[in-house]
């Protein structure tokens, strides 16, 4: 047959790669910035640069900028020669790069602007989540363009992990992203309370699986062999692993709010799905060590080698980590506290952030025909970065120990040992120490940058790189006989819908009873909604991202509700678009702030929001003297209170008319209050909003629990 | 149809049945994955995983 030539397009793949080294380098130096600030909290320089606006930034460069990119690099080297086929248009390459990195820059943008939905890892507003969908659309049918167009007919195991993050993205985006829009940057979470959790960590978790984990698996099984010179140990075992993998994460979601106000069941079933999930995480981590077998030699001389070898061990620890830390009795230690922080940093900057190097450091010299300027260097990066991950786990591993079991210790009279803002005094050298180990890992990416420098000036871009291979003959039907399994993979859009349908399955399985069945969210009559004062307020809660450090959500243990109060219900949440539970601890809880042994006054938080350590000594919260300098914008009131409606939330027909003369009367009050404790504010200052929603939380049930207790 | 969906669904008894249902199916479908994976022919099993190694550029794959 005669055999057909062509060109691979390498400038695209070249031109990801150039993006996933800036925005590596630009996400780890935030990183390093928000870690610093932690042990030096004059470090918040200005609103624009606080820890509650730059660490989203810090986790969308990694997660979307530097992983992202890192993704499309290797999805569009290895597509291409593993259909045979040049890229399906160079246009819609173009319009994915450009788009996605357009993406990136509004996040820049954007981000340090306090414009937030709140949502982790979705903190993006609406009109960028549009642009978000477009873009990925641009990529999915410039993927599928290829697949169709190819020259193979096996889809190899790497195209199916590309298909089913495709796919699965698409579907975790659209659904997270449901959000009412008032203005461009500004839109409530069409869910609230526990459904809007349920959402957000069901989409939150499946962003580590499906962007972090299945995309990298794919490329693993492309770039591994290549790079060891042999095939994948066992093709049965991929097989396996992949529809097991994607069946299961899906259901993991809620083992982010064990303990918390979401339904036991489907506690249970995060929990369960989540141990399940060790077998296929380790089936890829085998297959991919295996790879190596009769090649161990090799991975002492090979610098490539050694970071992929890395990166699926680290994998393997965050993977049999990850279904242990799901266990109730785990998570009752390690949630909130560093310990997770650990856990993500083993995932983030061993499994993506080594295999990411080792395929740059394979691919750059081969786009450019040329050899690696420095493997001397390349190796001070392996030693810096692995050592990096080190002393940056380490100390966390240690601090959320410490944190958590501090947290929970008594005395022998029975009251709590330390106060929160001693255990967060405690933790400063911790956290200096795993500054130290981001340095480490800072650097060596460094010097992963000036090796492909010089790597790129001593070569010339193939941009066009020839090959040849014959068209494939049209034989979609099955054959008789034929295995079913071979039948699917000659099959790309099956083999989407079949993914599609076992992703769908875990998701449904778990919303559509938090969402429908009453039971699972008993009301309370006493839960009203916020007034327009505390809405505001509690909008810029959400845009200083004070819940990044600070939890909404009391768990039924002793030491929770003597420290903070009566432990929290569904019921209490569902006004609250969006939830604002928080995953972290750096702070104290806030659920119950406005009530009980916690309610502070209005002066106290005034004095608190303007320099927080001259009321906690030690502390390490931003000061937020802004807020006393700029005034309410309060021209949005009546259309939030609108949204609010809309939504469902049962404010009297017409209110939105009445509820800025409320705001106002409520912000005099308080500036009166003010005024009592010599304290001079106009009324019209942010300030006043925000101490509303603080002497708002937890107030709706005191009441009738109080006389309960009597 | 939302009214019969919801009918059915306000009842926490009958909602369990989605997890036991999704269990048995993510059992069954695990188990006939391992059956035609162990029943899978040696030799395409050997082509395909050597596809990215690229022994063979022009190797036909068409017939």
């Amino acid at each position: 047959m005669q055999v057909e030539k062509f060109y691979y397009d390498n400038r695209i793949v070249k031109n990801f790669a150039y993006a996933t080294i800036l925005w590596g380098v630009v996400g780890m130096l935030v990183g390093l910035w928000v870690s610093l600030q932690l042990v030096f909290p004059s470090l918040n320089i200005t609103r624009y640069g606080s820890f509650g606006r730059l660490r989203p930034l810090h986790t969308n460069a990694v997660i979307f900028a530097f992983v992202g990119n890192g993704i499309f690099m290797g999805v569009y080297y290895s597509l291409q020669r593993l259909c045979k086929a040049r890229m399906f248009s160079d246009a819609l390459s173009k319009v994915h790069f450009w788009g996605w990195q357009l993406i990136i820059v509004a996040a820049v943008i954007t981000l340090p602007m306090g414009i937030t939905t709140s949502k982790e890892y979705a903190e993006l507003e609406w009109p960028i989540d549009i642009a978000i969908t477009i873009i990925w659309v641009v990529f999915g049918w410039n993927m599928f363009g290829t697949i169709i167009k190819r020259r193979e007919k096996h889809l190899y195991v790497a195209i199916w992990f590309y298909i089913a993050t495709l796919v699965t993205v698409a579907v975790l985006h659209i659904v997270n992203s449901f959000e009412l829009p008032i203005s461009l940057f500004k839109s409530y979470s069409w869910y609230a309370g526990v459904q809007d959790a349920l959402v957000q960590w069901w989409y939150g978790h499946n962003a580590v699986a499906f962007f972090l984990t299945t995309p990298y698996l794919g490329l693993m099984y492309y770039f591994m062999p290549k790079a060891a010179n042999r095939p994948v140990y066992s093709y049965r075992l991929s097989i396996i692993h992949f529809w097991s993998l994607i069946f299961l994460y899906i259901w993991a979601g809620p083992h982010h709010l064990l303990y918390t106000a979401l339904p036991n069941w489907a506690q249970s079933l995060g929990v369960v799905f989540s141990l399940m999930l060790i077998f296929p995480s380790w089936g890829g981590m085998i297959n991919g060590l295996l790879t190596l077998r009769g090649a161990w030699d090799k991975v002492r001389d090979d610098v490539i080698l050694k970071f992929m070898v890395v990166a699926v061990t680290a994998y393997g620890m965050a993977t049999f980590e990850g279904p242990m830390l799901s266990l109730k009795s785990i998570s009752a230690v390690s949630h909130y506290t560093d310990w997770i922080i650990a856990h993500v940093h083993v995932g983030a900057l061993g499994w993506n952030g080594m295999l990411t190097f080792g395929i740059l450091y394979w691919l750059i010299p081969r786009l450019f025909s040329t050899s690696l300027y420095s493997k001397k260097l390349a190796n001070s990066h392996f030693w810096l970065s692995t050592l990096g991950i080190v002393f940056y786990a380490v100390p966390l591993y240690w601090a959320g120990f410490t944190q958590s079991s501090m947290w929970k210790q008594f005395t022998e009279a029975g009251q709590l040992k330390y106060t929160f803002l001693e255990t967060v005094t405690y933790m400063k050298p911790f956290y200096a120490m795993r500054s130290l180990g981001g340095t480490l890992y800072l650097l060596g990416a460094c010097l992963m940058v000036y090796n492909i420098y010089k790597t790129v000036k001593s070569g010339s871009l193939v941009a066009n790189e020839a090959a040849e291979a014959a068209p494939l003959l049209k034989d979609g039907e099955k054959h008789a006989g034929e295995h079913w399994h071979r039948w699917i993979e000659r099959k790309p859009v099956q083999m989407m819908v079949i993914s599609l349908i076992v992703i769908l399955i875990g998701g449904a399985a778990e919303m559509i009873p938090t969402f429908l069945i009453k039971s699972n969210i008993p009301t309370i009559a006493s839960v009203k909604p916020y007034t327009p004062l505390e809405l505001q307020g509690r909008d810029i809660y959400v845009r200083e991202g004070c819940y990044l450090c600070h939890s909404q959500m009391i768990r039924p243990f002793r030491s929770e509700t003597e420290r903070y109060g009566e432990y929290s219900k569904a019921g209490e949440f569902v006004y609250d678009h969006p939830f604002q539970w928080g995953s972290k601890r750096t702070g104290p809880d806030l659920a119950r702030e406005g009530a009980g042994n916690l309610k502070k006054t209005d002066g106290w938080h005034f004095r608190h929001f303007r320099e927080p350590s001259s009321m906690s000594e030690g502390s390490i919260m931003p000061a937020y003297p802004f807020l006393l300098e700029q005034d309410l914008d309060i021209s949005n009131t009546e259309a939030k209170i609108r949204a609010m409606q809309t939504l469902g939330v049962p404010y009297e027909k017409g209110y939105d008319k009445l509820a800025v003369a409320d705001l106002v009367a409520q912000s005099q009050t308080i500036a009166d209050n003010l005024k009592n404790d010599s304290i001079r504010i106009s009324p019209k200052k942010e300030v006043i909003a925000l101490i509303a929603y603080m002497q708002r939380m937890g107030t709706d049930i005191a009441k009738p629990l109080t006389s309960q207790n009597k | 149809m939302y009214k019969f969906i919801k009918t059915y669904t306000e009842q926490m008894h009958a909602a369990t049945i989605y997890p036991l249902f999704s269990l048995l199916v993510f059992f069954i479908f695990f188990i006939v994955l391992l059956y035609f994976v162990k029943k899978m022919d040696k030799a395409t099993i050997n082509e395909i995983s050597n596809i990215p190694l690229d022994l063979d550029e022009t190797t036909t794959t068409g017939n």
